[in-house]
């Protein structure tokens, strides 16, 4: 039952779940799902709002909204061993976790660029870069992603 | 943090302390890639533990099994048993969370006179499946809609990236060092050593050992993680006066609780990050059984990775959070020796990759008095089950 999708591990950029995500990515904004009546982010994406769900308030429509792109680096791994055909001629590499700026309760999973692992620390302050994304077992296709760098 | 959690909760469960026994356990061999099948491994797994119990095929008619896996349900059992009575059943039991809430489920079948002697089982077969697997273990994550566009593509896959993080979040807020993180592998392979069953049995680890064992994700090492193996477990609850007719002494089941994480399988999202379920868990159980952590001889506790442990030691309450680093440094872990003995055989670590199957059957042998690494005089026995999304606690003691 492995997975059969032609462009995995690319994200599938049609997937209405996720779609918007990647869409922002594409014209350079950070966009995450927030509530129209509570202003809850939402993260990862629902297809309405939770907790005004849950309460019966109002019908809880989430709109995709831009952030600052900016936040702090929550936890971090340096992938030393491929875990997919994808990653072998990537490794080593710093994934991460980043807690945003105007939700620090949304953590961000992205890749940290041009930053040596070694210097990296709790909280350590970083700012979205739109890098476009590619794995050579997925010829002549990439995606824009979010992926984040430490502030100068 | 931990006085007021927010981010999950219990599932009620109603009082079943002194109801229900353990009478009967079974194991098939635990291997690397065998080319069997779980289906295979589950039948003999199922077919040792009815005979442990003193009874026969027929005698079972109530089963509990993985519907998440469903490699031995009703239907593989009659096939294989040649058998055609009618049989309660359950796909909530089977391994992980799910092998301390079977005796749970199994309670109330009985109470409900549903059922008289239920089996619970659990095989896998991962060791022969992986190559064909996304990402071996970690493939049941990439099919998540969530989980396969938001972590996948940025490297966050599979389970062992997830625990480096969870791993690394434990270092930066309580200071915990590779050596207490080695101090749980190198505990678990010296009780692997004594047990012949054990897939690692031949293998020796030093904390040298363990620090030069190479990094799959810098913090997580590889003797962090847990074997992939073949092989299952089983075992019998009925109840506590059906019991005292049969051939072993009972394991009785004095407490049981689940625990669930409200962010699910999202662990990137859980608001207590360096945290289990177990928080939800472990408090009920033990009031339930009227114990306390401080009356617990021996523990088993689900250990995909050592991180897991020690969050699950601090979450059951056997340390403040936070300071399972350093409670486990020296000989704690111990089974002959220490002030905590924890799987005494071997665990995910180093006995075998069943999914916790093994867990519960340790601890009844523990209270048998007949373990490979057997805990001196032990009386109370915990299993410590876990899922990431799920944890649960199933407390017995020797009948």
């Amino acid at each position: 039952m492995a997975i059969k999708r032609a462009d995995f591990p690319l994200p599938d950029v049609e997937d209405p779940l996720t779609a918007e995500f990647f869409a922002g990515a594409a014209r350079g904004a950070l966009v995450i799902p927030r509530c129209d009546s509570c202003g809850q982010w939402v993260w990862y994406p629902e297809p309405t709002c939770p907790a005004c769900t849950a309460a019966g308030e109002d019908d809880g429509t989430l709109t995709w909204q831009p952030t600052s792109g900016r936040g702090r680096l929550f936890s971090w791994a340096v992938v030393q061993r491929p875990f997919l055909p994808a990653f072998a001629e990537m490794i080593p590499f710093v994934t991460a976790l980043v807690a945003l700026e105007e939700a620090p309760e949304v953590r961000i999973v992205t890749y940290v660029v041009d930053a040596d692992p070694d210097h990296l620390e709790d909280a350590t302050p970083l700012e979205v870069t739109f890098r476009p994304l590619a794995f050579p077992t997925v010829p002549d296709r990439h995606v824009v992603v979010p992926m984040f760098t430490p502030s100068l | 943090m931990v006085d007021t959690p927010d981010w999950g909760h219990a599932t009620p469960f109603d009082d079943i302390n002194g109801d229900v026994a353990i009478v009967g356990i079974g194991e098939t061999a635990y291997t690397k890639a065998s080319g069997r099948t779980a289906k295979e491994i589950g039948a003999e797994a199922a077919a040792r533990a009815i005979a442990d119990a003193g009874l026969e095929p027929a005698d079972i008619d109530g089963l509990t099994y993985s519907g998440a896996f469903a490699d031995f349900d009703p239907a593989a059992f009659h096939e294989h048993f040649g058998t055609t009575h009618e049989l309660w059943s359950s796909p909530w039991g089977g391994g992980m969370s799910w092998a301390g809430t079977a005796p749970y489920l199994a309670a109330q079948a009985i109470k409900a006179k549903q059922a008289k002697h239920v089996l619970n089982v659990f095989p896998v077969a991962w060791a022969t499946q992986r190559a064909s697997m996304t990402g071996g273990p970690g493939e049941v994550h990439a099919t998540q809609t969530a989980k396969q566009n938001l972590e996948v593509p940025f490297g966050w896959f599979p389970q062992p990236v997830y625990f480096a993080t969870i791993m690394r979040r434990h270092m930066l807020e309580f200071g915990t060092t590779p050596e207490q993180f080695g101090a749980v592998a190198v505990a678990c392979r010296r009780h692997a050593n004594l047990h012949p069953d054990a897939v690692m049995h031949d293998k020796t680890m030093t904390m040298d050992d363990y620090l030069a064992s190479p990094f799959l994700a810098d913090p997580l090492r590889l003797f962090d993680s847990c074997l992939i193996s073949d092989g299952g477990a089983a075992y019998v609850t009925t109840s506590v006066e059906r019991a005292a007719d049969l051939p072993h002494p009972p394991a009785i089941v004095r407490g049981v609780a689940e625990g669930l994480s409200s962010s699910g399988t999202h662990w990137s999202q859980q608001r207590d990050f360096t945290s289990t379920p177990q928080v939800f868990s472990a408090p009920p159980a033990f009031a339930m059984a009227g114990l306390q952590p401080n009356d617990v001889d021996v523990l088993t506790a689900y250990d995909p990775f050592t991180v897991v442990s020690l969050m699950q030691i601090e979450d059951m309450g056997f340390c403040p959070k936070g300071e399972a680093g350093r409670f486990v440094e020296g000989d704690t872990l111990f089974h002959d020796a220490g002030k905590l003995p924890f799987n005494p055989h071997g665990g995910l670590l180093s006995h075998a990759y069943v999914l916790g199957i093994a867990h519960v059957v340790e601890i009844v042998k523990q209270l048998r008095g007949t373990a490979a690494a057997q805990v001196p005089d032990a009386e109370v026995a915990v299993y410590g089950g876990y899922t990431g999304a799920h944890a649960s606690t199933l407390v017995l003691t020797k009948g």
